[in-house]
């Protein structure tokens, strides 16, 4: 028998999960109706009719394979960048003593108030004086000079037990050797928290590909979407057109969502290390 | 524990390297953190004191931009939407972050790690794509809210083009696609809790209440400073949504700091009016949080 208390806790456990998924799946049901069944009431959560037409319009219409694969380009050298550099800084900042170790980890992690649209005038005036304004190179290399990877692999080294460095110096090891061969090898989740945070949030990246990119060609799907939300709304004067935009959601929705439930292990991971040891 | 070496001499030239390899390290990264973030931000500050119109040279025009933004409406009226905005979602956030967190780690409820994923899901949905399923659930004509509202005899609501509900709306959405990602900060933070309290606790006869109360509130209370300055960083400088959403509109009842912001610098090509108004956000920011530092510490 259930109890009145547990009926309760599933009921809740229920409401939260069904608000979090239903929307996703309208946008799924609604997407593979014909536009003439898509604005009808009442809803039908069961389509009469399935067809394609609209997730073919958007392929044959627009760059909306373009648009996927730079996303890919991008956020897949950011994060290969990032890895490198953050597994490098983050074990300086806990194994190595240098001078000026602490006070450039403190003004790096203060650096994370600072709001990110804080840099983007400045970034635009940057790129544009290099002529590299409209490249991925501008979507690439801001993304790299990240604070949350460096962040979790400090707190990462500095769980590994300081005699195993210590051992392999006594032996004679570079500092470099001992990262490469002892330590790196050690640091395999840690390193794919720190690679699925930032692929994600390259893939997401909005308000400055929105500023730096001006041709359609060298979009990323965020801003390439963006553009269809004016057909939605009707806003050019002519009647309002659902399937497109939600046929080009969707595309773009599933493959994050099977990344993420193939990745969600690292990504709790790389959170939970931002939360829990600071 | 660095290891005690045979000499001081071998002590000395280790040091040495040490150091020298700490910054060989720290070079990769210094170069793109200074390049693309540390330096932007310095600069930002010294745009925000310049009047720029992208074409010809920046002139140095000291405080001018802040004092102008003082009297400038629209800049009050962004402010006052963006703490508008925290007030309406950051409770929420919060609030339903930990209450979710504390749901799906009940050890006697089936199916928590599979609710855990799905409540989690919405966060790996980009912006735009939240812009497109929401304005769509949002329709005044054929939206599915309002549909079912209808039942209870509710609207419809013309949800992104009320004045008064625009901010509401995008606020909802706002906790249905991040909600997942306090849950998980606070999940953390549960699980580091030593469940043997719980058990003595259970013993001592202590109801679900109190035990909230003494023991996960008071050991929470790390992560949860965390949590609540992550989400006042994250609200207070909302932009995506808004814009795919409601564009600032309707009028100016979603118009936000960094939606103006963007208008200013990037449609209007003030720049530097643009990077005061960046900075301001930074610097109120700042304020608040430090507020809530101090608030914090006061209660502990």
């Amino acid at each position: 028998m259930l109890s009145f208390r547990k009926i309760i806790l599933y009921t809740l456990m229920l409401i939260s999960v069904l608000f979090s998924i239903l929307p996703l799946i309208w946008m799924i049901v609604s997407s593979i109706k014909p536009e003439s069944q898509i604005p009808i009431y009442p809803p039908r959560w069961i389509p009469s009719v399935i067809t394609w037409e609209n997730f073919l319009s958007v392929i044959s219409k627009h760059n909306f394979g373009r648009w996927m694969l730079n996303s890919i380009i991008v956020a897949g050298i950011a994060t290969f960048i990032t890895i490198f550099i953050d597994a490098m800084a983050g074990y300086a900042l806990a194994c190595l003593y240098f001078v000026g170790r602490n006070f450039l980890f403190n003004l790096i992690v203060f650096m994370l108030l600072v709001p990110i649209p804080v840099t983007v005038i400045p970034l635009f005036l940057l790129f544009s004086q290099l002529h590299l304004l409209d490249t991925h190179i501008a979507l690439i290399l801001p993304t790299t000079a990240n604070i949350t990877g460096v962040f979790i692999m400090r707190q990462f080294f500095l769980g590994i037990p300081g005699e195993l460095e210590d051992a392999a110096r006594i032996d004679g090891c570079s500092p470099f050797k001992i990262w490469s061969q002892i330590v790196l090898p050690l640091s395999g989740p840690s390193l794919s928290a720190v690679a699925t945070l930032t692929f994600v949030s390259s893939w997401n990246n909005f308000l400055w590909p929105l500023i730096a990119i001006n041709s359609d060609n060298s979009r990323t799907l965020p801003v390439g979407i963006a553009q269809y939300m004016g057909a939605m709304s009707g806003a050019s004067g002519s009647a309002p057109n659902y399937g497109p935009p939600l046929a080009s959601a969707v595309m773009a929705t599933i493959p994050a969502l099977i990344v993420f439930f193939a990745l969600q292990k690292y990504f709790v991971q790389g959170i939970s290390f931002t939360g829990i040891k600071g | 524990m660095p290891v005690i070496p045979a000499n001081l001499s071998s002590t000395k030239s280790w040091r040495k390297a040490e150091s020298f390899a700490g910054w060989g390290f720290m070079l990769p990264y210094l170069i793109l953190f200074i390049l693309f973030r540390f330096g932007p931000i310095i600069e930002g500050l010294f745009f925000s004191l310049t009047r720029w119109n992208l074409i010809g040279r920046p002139t140095f025009v000291r405080f001018q931009n802040y004092t102008s933004l003082l009297k400038d409406s629209f800049f009050l009226i962004s402010l006052r939407n963006s703490l508008y905005f925290v007030v309406l979602v950051a409770p929420a956030l919060i609030i339903i972050g930990l209450a979710l967190a504390i749901l799906v780690n009940n050890p006697s409820l089936k199916g928590r790690r599979i609710n855990r994923t799905l409540i989690f899901a919405p966060y790996a949905v980009m912006s735009t794509v939240v812009g497109v399923i929401w304005n769509w659930i949002y329709d005044k004509n054929f939206g599915i809210l309002n549909y079912y509202l209808g039942f209870l005899r509710i609207g419809p609501i013309a949800w992104l083009t009320e004045e008064s509900i625009a901010m509401v709306a995008v606020a909802i959405t706002t906790l249905w696609w991040t909600v997942g990602y306090n849950m998980i900060l606070f999940l953390a933070g549960l699980q580091e809790i030593p469940t043997e309290l719980y058990e003595a606790a259970l013993v001592d006869g202590a109801g679900s209440w109190n035990t909230f109360k003494k023991i996960t509130l008071p050991l929470l209370r790390p992560t949860t400073y965390i949590v609540i300055t992550l989400t006042l960083i994250n609200t207070f400088q909302v932009f995506d949504q808004i814009y795919v959403m409601t564009g600032g509109g309707p009028g100016t009842s979603t118009l936000t700091l960094i939606q103006y912001m963007y208008f200013q610098a990037f449609q209007n090509y003030n720049l530097g009016y643009g990077a005061a108004i960046a900075y301001a956000t930074f610097i109120i920011l700042l304020a608040l949080t430090g507020i809530l530092q101090i608030f914090m510490k006061r209660e502990a």
